[in-house]
């Protein structure tokens, strides 16, 4: 099939194009220079064009969300939404723990074509495969927890770094991920028995090993594996006043590791919803942001990216592999607290949260993650996430847009609707930056996906991945900084024009006109095969005495990923 | 009931996922002969029978009741279409079971259950659907059996009787295997178990604390008392002395890593769901001053698959009623007891589950007025009172699919041996009733 | 004698259901007993493999008796789970959709009455078809297909 689009107005930062009224070609499912006079015309004379939306950070998939559905039965009545008349898609249900289907719906209408999910725990990484199935509509990479593996807390302790590349390449392979996660590293296994770590140096009390050890080991292997994306960050202390310290502290240690030379990536690290590890204080009585010494670094070194982890001021579910820290949440706010540890590998935990701009807490988050939007200058360095749902759900991407977009839509929020920690206890009031398009789709879309190291999407050179999305707005009539059109804004973004997937149509008009297998992408380590092989002859007994499932049936077989795109690395050897 | 080992066989299939309760034991050994199963390795007594089954009671053809009130075997076509066609003209159908099958086919399931504005629900209605409104009240502490396994040193059993429901429970995951941090197994743990009755499980505990029937929610709560450091007037609290409630709690508060796992005991007595709160309350409160997580004790080998896919396709776990199209869960409303209690469906179809073996007769009453479906792979006590047969296949045995663990760990089940010739699996059963369906639907519309 | 009734999976009531062989003598043996404390079969000079009729609000059904290993708990029965079982729990749920299977006030009484297998039972509590109890047995009944 082939289509012209034409007349669109144009943002593409990673072919710099800045707004330009142009055409897009489209045959099969790429992007062509020319197409034949066959192609089906679509006039999109002036509206917004950019490539499709990718999420480098969402919990979509696996186990924490099957919990939090599980046991919050009031937030799946809150999203419920009878099928469409088209008889194509069916009915949502869910706000911040959407149904599989709903989230293929929400985001295929949001103009998004690629999500990660950014935690699956590899024993049960079936699970997530099993539901990105019933996903439609997305490329899904995820990215396997390694930061408390016993295997890899043991090679990081006896320094076996070669075990540990070998491990991991061959682990990524058995979860058919596509990176590699790490969430507070020693603390989530401290966990197990009811503890946590304090920082980067504070070892894991049975190991002994410490987060700085194990992130440096990690960016080190996946460095020399040559990944396609870096490690994947949360770093320690989430939530707690006076964290900032760790994340720099984090940011810095690895500065010295030595970038792979093939990746087309700029950064060794990716640090995820930083806005939650900006806190300077004491206690949440004298807490502060602490954002500005962290905007500080991301400027000034280009060692790693970050994402946002915005608030959005809703009643969500928070979900992470930091179970010590869901606990201390517990004892916070008295909510329901899920907790779920998986043996050998990780720990995670839920609870529901309520972000209100009237409590004084919720708002200095929401004003620190505006402060990262607002303070890091390279918008290739920073990419727009809520860490859905913990911060809020992803659907509240347009709303956070519209914040962008319009200093005084901020200011009045500032002035008149958020509690007074937004000014005093922040930096947020003394910027004064606004967003253009061209930024915006930086943030969404070509950002993330070079911090991915998927090459194919996040742009609409010849070549591409046929993944674009078109909004219903006319760029050059419509003033985005208006705080009376951020309404309108939002809906706009959250109803595409056209959303198209590998040159297919699959939202015209803000409706879902046709629904495709989500597509799982995983990374595939080429050149360790025989060392893999020893490693597990090696490992298994161990194996097999130390999980409760066999090692021939841990792994994800063909049966789970269908369809998927297996990225080939080729291992270059040590250099 | 002694057996003799088997030696004449020609094939062994290692790691093969039992298809029995919600241990999912994945280190069976299937002993083939001829290509058909003579013995098995490693599973318990019950799984073993499940494995090897009696074939004399094995559906092998649909069946459709005649006017004698006889069944009569029949063709796929005739069976099917009928089956679609009362499900598609009935106006509160019912599709109940699952507990027994592959998320594969559950998921089919649900399309069909959406497609025709059915009920949708599984055993969790019968067993720990007071379990999962717990959870939903008050939380879910909940951690993988390898966790135990590595970390526990205090393993406490309430209301649950693992040695008869569960055989490798303790054997496997909880009390007898060297864990990482438990290198000497039993030795290095204590094991009590809360308990009316002195069951197999008591007996091979360290303690038995036998407490009165109905009375589990006061117990919980003098517990939860005696931890926060109340004392008691009293001095017997559900018949159990209050010195060994204090005794109880100081061994639990000064667990390193403490497991509680729970059964119908508590969430079948009265008290039900309120019993369970109290519970997670205790692991929840326990947890300020050691590491504790808790487990419902699933049954079947899939019934917690069930509640996965359904609040992955639906958002809710089970009971989900689509008769406005779509998903509403509201418990003793859209559950199964409670239609039919109130005799309200008028279609009943069962899916790998007997309600002859597992409903109240007042319950089961109502499914004499109705049309009833059984899909499953042998005759049982709802034989007797279904309208229309078909056969289907083991899984795990016969035909390939997922399930999850009673720690929701998935397990991808092997097909083994080859089915027999006119049975087919539940999932394409499903997929040619909703094709039938779909045909109806178009032939309304048209 | 007045009791409280437990019902609940027992081993080998499970291991004949899971072999499927609910027809048979076997699962009746297994499954249609109630379980009791010797003290209590004593007052009813009931000896193992005797028979009772027990009562409750929901129905009747006659079972064997056997003594219980999971005394002592005088004044309580145990059930395994089954269709004998079936007719005499509570399908109360409370609207919280469990019926109520532990826990059951009943009676207890003597008797020489038979102990049914699953067909006859179903044929006799339900009476769906009608059907001939002579003919039921511990096979299946059905009409084969004429080819």
């Amino acid at each position: 099939m082939e289509y012209i689009l034409k007349n669109g107005v144009v943002f593409d930062p990673k072919n710099d194009i800045d707004g330009e009224q142009m055409d897009i070609f489209i045959k099969d499912n790429v992007i062509v220079d020319k197409v034949s006079s066959k192609a089906k015309k679509l006039d999109v004379s002036g509206k917004l064009v950019m490539p499709g939306g990718v999420d480098l950070h969402s919990h979509i998939a696996g186990p924490k969300l099957s919990i939090g559905r599980l046991y919050r039965p009031e937030d799946i009545r809150k999203g419920i939404k009878p099928a469409s008349k088209n008889d194509i898609s069916g009915f949502e249900a869910g706000f911040s723990l959407p149904t599989c289907p709903t989230i293929g719906y929400r985001y295929t209408k949001m103009g998004y074509t690629t999500v990660t999910e950014a935690a699956v725990p590899p024993l049960e990484a079936k699970h997530a495969h099993e539901e990105i199935n019933s996903i439609p509509n997305l490329d899904i990479p995820t990215l396997t927890l390694f930061g408390n593996n016993w295997f890899m807390l043991k090679y990081v302790k006896e320094k076996r770094f070669d075990d540990l590349k070998v491990f991991i390449s061959k682990w990524l392979k058995l979860a058919k991920g596509y990176g590699i996660k790490i969430v507070n590293p020693c603390g989530s296994e401290a966990w197990g028995w009811g503890k946590n770590v304090d920082g980067l140096d504070d070892p894991e009390p049975h190991w002994g090993v410490t987060g700085r050890e194990v992130i440096q080991a990690l960016t080190e292997v996946n460095e020399k594996l040559g990944l396609p994306h870096s490690v994947h960050v949360h770093t320690n202390d989430l939530g707690h006043p006076g964290n900032y310290a760790t994340t720099l502290e984090t940011f810095d240690c690895v500065k010295h590791i030595k970038k792979n030379e093939n990746v087309d990536r700029n950064q060794i690290m990716h640090c995820t919803h930083v806005q939650f590890h900006a806190y300077k204080g004491t206690s949440w009585r004298d807490v502060s942001s602490g954002a500005s010494e962290l905007i500080d670094y991301i400027n000034k070194n280009d060692h790693l990216t970050c994402d946002v982890g915005q608030i959005t001021f809703d009643e969500t579910t928070t979900m992470t592999a930091d179970a010590p820290m869901e606990y201390d949440l517990f004892r916070l706010t008295g909510l329901k607290w899920a907790n779920k540890d998986i043996e050998v590998e990780t720990a995670s935990g839920l609870i529901p949260s309520i972000y209100s701009s009237h409590a004084p807490v919720s708002v200095l988050q929401w004003a620190v993650g505006l402060e990262f939007f607002m303070g890091v200058k390279d918008p290739w360095k920073i990419v727009l996430t809520t860490d859905s749902p913990n911060g809020g759900p992803f659907i509240r991407y347009p709303r956070i847009i519209s914040w962008l977009m319009s200093q005084e839509k901020l200011q009045d929020m500032l002035d008149n609707e958020v509690h007074n920690w937004a000014t005093n206890r922040t930096d947020l009031g003394t910027y004064d930056r606004e967003y253009s398009w061209n930024e915006i789709a930086t943030i969404t879309r070509a950002g993330p996906a070079k911090i991915l190291g998927l090459t194919d999407r996040g742009h609409l050179g010849v070549g591409a991945k046929a993944d674009v999305s078109v909004y219903d707005i006319d760029v050059d009539k419509f003033d985005c900084t208006l705080k009376s059109n951020s309404e309108t804004l939002e809906n706009k973004l959250l109803n595409s024009k056209y959303t198209i997937k590998d040159g297919e149509i699959l939202v015209k008009d803000g409706n879902i006109v046709k629904l495709v297998n989500s597509n799982h992408i995983w990374c595939n380590v080429l050149g360790l095969e025989n060392e893999e092989k020893v490693l597990i002859d090696r490992i298994k007994p161990e194996f097999n005495k130390y999980y409760t499932i066999k090692y021939e049936n841990y792994g994800v077989n063909d049966h789970y990923i269908q369809p998927d795109t297996r990225m080939d690395v080729n291992y270059g050897g040590e250099l | 009931m002694i057996e003799k080992p088997i030696t004449d066989y020609d094939e062994e299939v290692r790691n093969c996922s039992c298809s029995y309760c919600g241990n999912n034991c994945d280190d069976i050994t299937y002993l083939l002969k001829d290509k058909k199963i003579v013995g098995v390795r490693h599973a318990c007594r019950i799984g073993a029978s499940k494995i090897i089954n009696d074939q004399d009671q094995r559906l092998l053809n649909p069946l459709v009741r005649n006017d004698e009130g006889i069944l009569e075997e029949t063709t796929w076509d005739v069976a099917l279409d009928k089956t679609a066609r009362l499900l598609y003209e009935s106006d509160r159908p019912v599709l109940y079971g699952w507990g027994e099958t592959s998320v594969e086919a559950i998921k089919k399931g649900i399309k069909i259950a959406e497609k025709t504005g059915a009920v949708m629900d599984n055993q969790s209605t019968i067993c720990h659907g007071s379990s999962i409104q717990a959870f939903q009240n008050v939380g879910h502490p909940v951690m993988t059996l390898g966790e135990v396994k590595n970390r526990a040193d205090v393993v406490v059993y309430v209301g649950t009787n693992p040695m008869d429901d569960h055989p490798r429970h303790l054997s496997r995951y909880t009390t007898f295997p060297e864990g990482f941090f438990r290198k000497n197994g039993r030795k290095d743990r204590t094991v009590i178990t809360l308990d009316p009755k002195y069951t197999n499980t008591a007996k091979v505990s360290d303690e038995w604390i036998q407490f009165n029937m109905n009375e589990d929610y006061l117990l919980f709560d003098a517990l939860r008392m005696l931890l926060k450091g109340e004392s008691l007037d009293e001095e017997e609290i559900a018949g159990v002395p209050t010195s060994q409630l204090e005794n109880l709690i100081q061994i639990m508060k000064n667990a390193e890593y403490g497991a509680l796992f729970f059964g119908l005991g508590v969430s079948q007595t009265l008290g039900k769901q309120k019993n369970v709160d109290m519970l997670i309350q205790l692991v929840e409160d326990l947890n300020r001053y050691s590491k504790w997580s808790m487990l419902p004790m699933r049954g079947f080998f899939n019934v917690s698959g069930f509640n996965i896919a359904l609040t992955s396709e639906t958002g809710y776990p089970y009971g989900v009623d689509f008769s406005r199209g779509y998903p509403r869960f509201m418990v003793g409303e859209t559950t199964t007891i409670d239609l039919l209690n109130r005799r309200e469906p008028d279609f009943f179809m069962a899916i790998s589950a007997d309600p002859g073996v597992q409903f109240p007769g007042y319950t089961i009453k109502h499914l004499i007025n109705i049309p009833t479906i059984q899909i499953d792979t042998h005759w049982g006590p709802y034989t007797e009172l279904a309208d229309i047969v078909l056969p289907s296949t083991r899984v795990g045995v016969e035909t390939e699919g997922t399930a999850y663990r009673m720690d929701s760990i998935p397990l991808f089940m092997k097909k083994v041996i080859d089915k027999p010739e006119n049975c087919h699996s539940d999932e394409w059963i499903l997929t040619q009733l909703y094709e039938r369906i779909e045909i109806l639907k178009q032939e309304e519309d048209n | 004698m007045k009791v409280m009734v437990n019902t609940g999976t027992s081993v080998i009531q499970a291991f004949y259901e899971k072999k499927g062989s609910t027809l048979k003598d076997e699962y009746r043996q297994s499954a249609a007993v109630a379980f009791m404390d010797l003290k209590d079969m004593q007052k009813l000079s009931l000896k193992s493999r005797d028979k009772i009729k027990i009562k409750s609000e929901w129905g009747e059904v006659v079972l064997y008796v056997d003594i219980s290993y999971d005394a002592p708990h005088e004044g309580m029965v145990f059930i395994p789970r089954g269709p004998w079982a079936n007719i005499i729990i509570s399908p109360e749920t409370y609207c919280c959709n469990v019926p109520t299977y532990k826990g059951i006030p009943a009676e207890i009484f003597k008797t020489d009455e038979d102990v049914l297998l699953v067909s006859q039972l179903m044929n006799k509590v339900y009476n769906k078809y009608n059907l001939d109890d002579d003919k039921l047995t511990d096979k299946p009944v059905y009409k084969k297909r004429m080819i």
